[in-house]
């Protein structure tokens, strides 16, 4: 899980830079800019936070 | 109560109004009467020169109480002495000043960053329990030699080996070598390769001295951040290993894309988004870096024994000492007209008179965003929480810093204001629905507040600011969307958070895990219960108190 985690979170970085060639019009970069930043943003609160919350110290008792 | 609460929000409406009011009047019509004309300009000769004054070896032999004699022609330095004064002479005597001032600036002003880490350590100090004041004010000395160690051996290389002429400091010629890879039909730079131990390839230079000495401390900043998110659990070793890498490589190479001729302030050159990516002092490149890292490090960590219960919900574990918090919180507030005023890199020359600008911003937003986190809370939770407070003046200026060059005085008020009131919810959302431990709140003051930081400017840059005619080698003045820019500029600006958010963090997440697997992050639940002063550091904080254990 850490590792989809870390992948979908770099792959958001990817997607924000590949609006640089997808298009040149600056109403399609800021849509897609911002699709790869919910996606970074996935990868660290849904994923990675979420694995490491299953294993938190205070479940633990 | 429901008194204080009307008595606040008439006074919030009131300032509201007055900033509005203030923001669309219009300014008042030019004086009808035309300027005077510029006298016919007249060359200096050599037989002028030979004329001006000088005092008398006599008269100055009676010494200068009024200081009319001290300081004239007989000062400027001659190439023949047997010659005399020449044009020469004088042109070369005037751009020496002009670098010598310059120089002055940027050395004092990164004094000033300097002392912040002093104000950062006795923040994070007061903020955590007693039982860890002698660790965690160890951690926050030591980022300083530690961090400037790395970053002398190779972060500064990274960051800067190829940033080319900063012309406000003499030039730097030496420092003209970045890595490129050709990507979309274009370079994009990736990281410096001249600098080496400030001596590789000519850096061993008067005017990269005074950069490395300025990009140094605004490094260490960035680590200091960490300490305040991971401390109370975090093993000493594996900090030292972390911060290392931090200096020395995370750090850096956000920098060198940000500052150093990257690709990402090439965004306008070379795909057309405003000026690029612009961080005019650091919300993103020190700020966020700082705040990524510190998430990264908090999530792998865990949160500290007792912090929150069986159910998940969080509880409050008390500063130590308020008093010392904010005493701090001043120490950075002093210390933020060295980082964000310094950021021109002079004080003569290229807008180099904005200081004055980009240091009353400063002040400004701070106050905004202490009024705004403090006002926040009072209305939330019925009292105005001191550290809250704190962390809101701390907040409006890591939100400001990004955009203090760029922007005017009513938008740097909306800027702090607005990173006051996001710190708070910030906190709230990182402890009840993260469930992230960070007991001094710096993943939102730094993390959150950097990325408004940096969105601010796409937002409210008003294209007044005139640093040499152009910005990131695009010509004209930085303009965001509430002033006529056509949004390419906010879309080079969330390309930055986007980077801040899927490379940085990622990057320094990667590697902490692997200091976890080798080092062990986290310290023994039994160090921790006893607190880390005397397991990890071998000596208590306050040797005389009697603390008490909490578990």
């Amino acid at each position: 899980m850490i590792l989809i985690g870390l992948l979908v979170t770099l792959l958001g970085f990817v997607i924000s830079v590949l609006s640089l060639t997808l298009t040149s019009s600056v109403g399609g970069r800021l849509v897609i800019v911002l699709l790869g930043i919910a996606v970074s943003l996935f990868g660290i609160m849904g994923l990675l936070n979420k694995h490491y919350l299953k294993n938190a110290i205070w479940k633990k008792g | 109560m429901k008194t204080t609460k009307r008595l606040l929000l008439v006074l919030v409406v009131t300032l509201c109004c007055a900033s509005l009011g203030l923001s669309q009047t219009p300014a008042a019509p030019a004086a009808a009467t035309p300027a005077p004309a510029a006298p016919a300009s007249k060359a200096i000769t050599e037989a002028d020169l030979a004329g001006a004054p000088v005092p008398s070896a006599d008269a100055r032999a009676k010494g200068d109480p009024d200081g009319s004699l001290t300081g004239t022609a007989s000062d400027v330095t001659v190439s023949d002495s047997k010659k005399g004064i020449s044009i020469g002479d004088l042109a070369n005597q005037a751009g020496q000043n002009k670098i010598a001032i310059n120089f002055v600036w940027t050395l004092v002003t990164g004094f000033l960053v300097m002392f912040m880490q002093a104000g950062f350590a006795i923040v994070e100090t007061g903020l955590v329990r007693a039982k860890n004041a002698n660790h965690t004010m160890m951690m926050n000395f030591m980022v300083y030699g530690v961090g400037m160690l790395a970053y002398w051996l190779i972060g500064f290389t990274i960051q800067m080996g190829g940033v080319g002429a900063v012309a406000n400091l003499g030039g730097t010629p030496p420092l003209n070598s970045e890595f490129t890879i050709t990507l979309f039909g274009k370079a994009f730079g990736l990281f410096g390769t001249h600098g080496l131990f400030l001596v590789h390839k000519g850096t061993y230079d008067v005017s990269i001295m005074v950069l490395f000495l300025f990009q140094m401390v605004f490094m260490d900043t960035t680590t200091t951040i960490v300490t305040g998110s991971c401390c109370e659990r975090w093993k000493y070793a594996a900090f030292i290993v972390s911060t290392m890498f931090l200096a020395a490589f995370t750090y850096p190479i956000f920098a060198n894309w940000a500052w150093g001729g990257g690709w990402l302030a090439n965004l306008g050159a070379n795909f057309g988004l405003g000026k690029g990516y612009c961080d005019f002092a650091g919300s993103g490149v020190v700020h966020s870096v700082g705040g990524m890292t510190a998430l990264a490090v908090a999530m792998i960590l865990g949160p500290r024994i007792g912090k929150f219960t069986r159910e998940g919900k969080p509880n409050a574990i008390l500063a130590h000492d308020i008093v010392i918090v904010l005493t701090g919180c001043f120490i950075l507030a002093f210390g933020w007209f060295g980082f964000n005023p310094g950021s021109t890199l002079g004080a003569s020359g290229n807008g180099g008179l904005r200081i004055g600008s980009v240091a009353t911003n400063t002040m400004l937003a701070g106050m905004a965003g202490s009024f705004g986190a403090m006002l926040y809370m009072w209305l939330r939770y019925g009292k105005p929480d001191a550290s809250m407070s704190g962390n809101g003046l701390l907040a409006g200026l890591v939100a400001i810093t990004a955009p203090s060059g760029f922007v005017n005085p009513v938008a740097s008020v909306i800027i702090g204001v607005f990173a006051g009131v996001l710190v708070c919810i910030s906190v709230e959302f990182v402890d009840k629905v993260l469930k992230v431990d960070d007991p001094v709140g710096a993943i939102s003051v730094h993390g959150a507040n950097g990325l408004w930081g940096v969105i601010s400017i796409g937002l409210f840059a008003d294209g007044k600011s005139n640093y040499g005619g152009s910005w990131n080698g695009v010509n004209g003045s930085v303009t965001g969307l509430f002033y006529g820019d056509n949004g390419g500029q906010l879309v080079a600006q969330l390309i930055g958070v986007a980077t801040l958010l899927g490379f940085v963090f990622t990057l320094s997440f990667v590697f902490n895990l692997l200091v976890d697997w080798v080092v062990g992050q986290r310290v023994s639940a039994k160090s921790e219960l006893q607190g880390l002063d005397l397991p990890e550091m071998g000596a208590l904080g306050y040797p005389e108190f009697e603390l008490k254990t909490q578990a």
